[in-house]
């Protein structure tokens, strides 16, 4: 379970403090997945980097009760002048994974062949995308982070993701930011729609949508 | 008691793994890879070293000049490198922040680790060496020695932790620390014995923690050929309240880190 009460974010900008989340309050559960609604700059993303710890709340609290992956998106959590190979051997060490149980499935999984042995710098989006899943399925999370732009990769790899993880992972809690209310709508059994620093979770997809529909 | 443990547990995995991390990254793998982090204090040490040899011949006070300039110079280039890659250390890794068991305070460290063991061991090669040239005393009293390194370490590792975070705060520090580390030489302790100098100059180094550490380090090798001037208590207790402002300043950077 996680649950988070109260959640303020702001930033400042410039002279003034501009507020992105202003309490924010959810819950989830083993295995619920929850969809992210929100326009661009809304704070799903922010979000995602409170509830994976990459960033700190200035107010309330989040309790992690399942071990939660950090957020998979196009950017962060690697290193760039170091080869996939090697970050993917960081990453195990820091999850306290042995690095040879997972070797292979990496390599099977992201099918980058001997790019892997290149400097994740020279890497295209789509490239790191699918080493940043790799690795974080390798190391398997009771609740996966997702920005949905990681998922827009080409036709194979989205389906290898849609295999991976709501098929093989379908007991895994999952938090979803994205555009596409066909996808939350599919995928999701919960909603959370941001806007003006004002978030709840709707239960009812349908009704979280509309009301997506109409900011 | 269990978490505690478990929570020990982690943070030395991760400190390794970091560790590793920054090696491969500086040095990379090709030829002696990880060894460079001793190359550099020791070109330094062993230069300066033939140079004062050359300018002011084979002793000073009745110690072998360069066994006092390595002695001197590998700790004050150790500071001065973990101070400045210090410097901007946070926003330079902050995709680390991705990890959750990655903690800031852990960036600081690795940086300071891989410095201070380049740093040492850079010292014993040198050490060794100069033995062997017979340019270097068998040391006095080994506890003396290693006491001051630690002193001087610890007074290192405090600067680290305030200046990283002041980094983050403010730009100008990152330009005027290369100066600042510059006049601090003086301060180091590196080229001198207290006991050589005027007496309220003596008086106004030891204000300075590392010169005492230095202190302690010179008699630790040369034993009674110097004759040092240093308090046990006195590097320790201007540091561990330094270090507390420290930590309160990373903690603060930590909260309002903005991670792309």
């Amino acid at each position: 379970m996680i649950r988070c009460s109260g959640l303020v974010k702001s930033y400042s900008a410039g002279h003034r403090r501009k507020i992105v989340l202003g309490g924010v309050d959810l819950e989830i559960g083993r295995g619920q997945k929850l969809g992210l609604l929100g326009r661009n700059g809304a704070g799903k993303t922010t979000l995602i980097k409170l509830i994976g710890g990459v960033e700190l709340p200035n107010a309330g609290r989040i309790e992690r009760k399942m071990t939660v992956s950090w957020p998979l998106g196009f950017g962060g959590g690697f290193q760039g002048s170091l080869t996939g190979y090697d970050n993917a051997r960081f990453i195990a060490r820091i999850y306290g994974r042995n690095y040879r149980d997972i070797q292979d499935f990496i390599e099977d999984f992201t099918e980058l062949g001997r790019q892997l042995a290149m400097p994740v710098k020279t890497y295209s989006s789509g490239m790191r995308a699918r080493l940043a899943f790799a690795l974080s399925l390798a190391i398997e999370f009771d609740c996966y982070l997702i920005d949905e732009v990681i998922m827009v990769g080409d036709q194979n790899f989205q389906r290898k993701c849609h295999e991976e993880i709501f098929v093989k992972r379908a007991d895994r809690a999952l938090i979803l930011a994205s555009h596409s209310v066909d996808f939350i709508r599919q995928y999701c059994d919960m909603a959370l729609l941001i806007d003006k620093g004002e978030a709840s979770v709707k239960g009812d997809i349908d009704e979280a949508i509309a009301l997506y529909s109409n900011l | 008691m269990a978490a505690l443990h478990q929570g020990w547990a982690i943070q030395t995995r991760v400190i390794q793994a970091l560790i590793i991390r920054e090696l491969t990254t500086r040095f990379g793998r090709e030829n002696i890879g990880f060894l460079w982090v001793m190359a550099e204090p020791l070109l330094f040490a062993v230069l300066v070293g033939l140079l004062w040899r050359f300018e002011k011949g084979p002793q000073e006070h009745g110690v072998s000049i360069i066994a006092f300039v390595a002695t001197g110079y590998l700790p004050l280039v150790m500071f001065r490198s973990t101070v400045q890659r210090a410097l901007g250390s946070f926003s330079a890794n902050s995709s680390l922040m991705y990890h959750r068991q990655v903690k800031i305070l852990d960036l600081i460290l690795v940086r300071f680790f891989v410095e201070m063991i380049g740093h040492m061991m850079a010292y014993l090669f040198i050490a060794t060496v100069l033995y062997a040239l017979d340019e270097f005393p068998w040391p006095h009293d080994l506890g003396y020695l290693l006491l001051g390194w630690s002193y001087y370490a610890l007074f290192t590792l405090t600067l680290a932790t305030i200046v990283a975070p002041l980094s983050e705060m403010s730009e100008v520090l990152e330009k005027v620390m290369p100066v600042t580390t510059y006049l601090m030489v003086p301060f180091s302790g590196a080229f001198f014995m207290a006991e050589w100098l005027a007496p309220d100059v003596k008086a106004a180094v030891l204000w300075s923690p590392p010169v005492h550490a230095m202190e302690m380090m010179r008699y630790g090798v040369f034993g009674d050929a110097v004759y040092p001037h240093f308090s046990f208590v006195y590097t320790p207790a201007w540091c561990l309240p330094v270090l507390m402002v420290g930590l309160m300043l990373c903690r603060h950077v930590r909260r309002v880190m903005v991670v792309e």
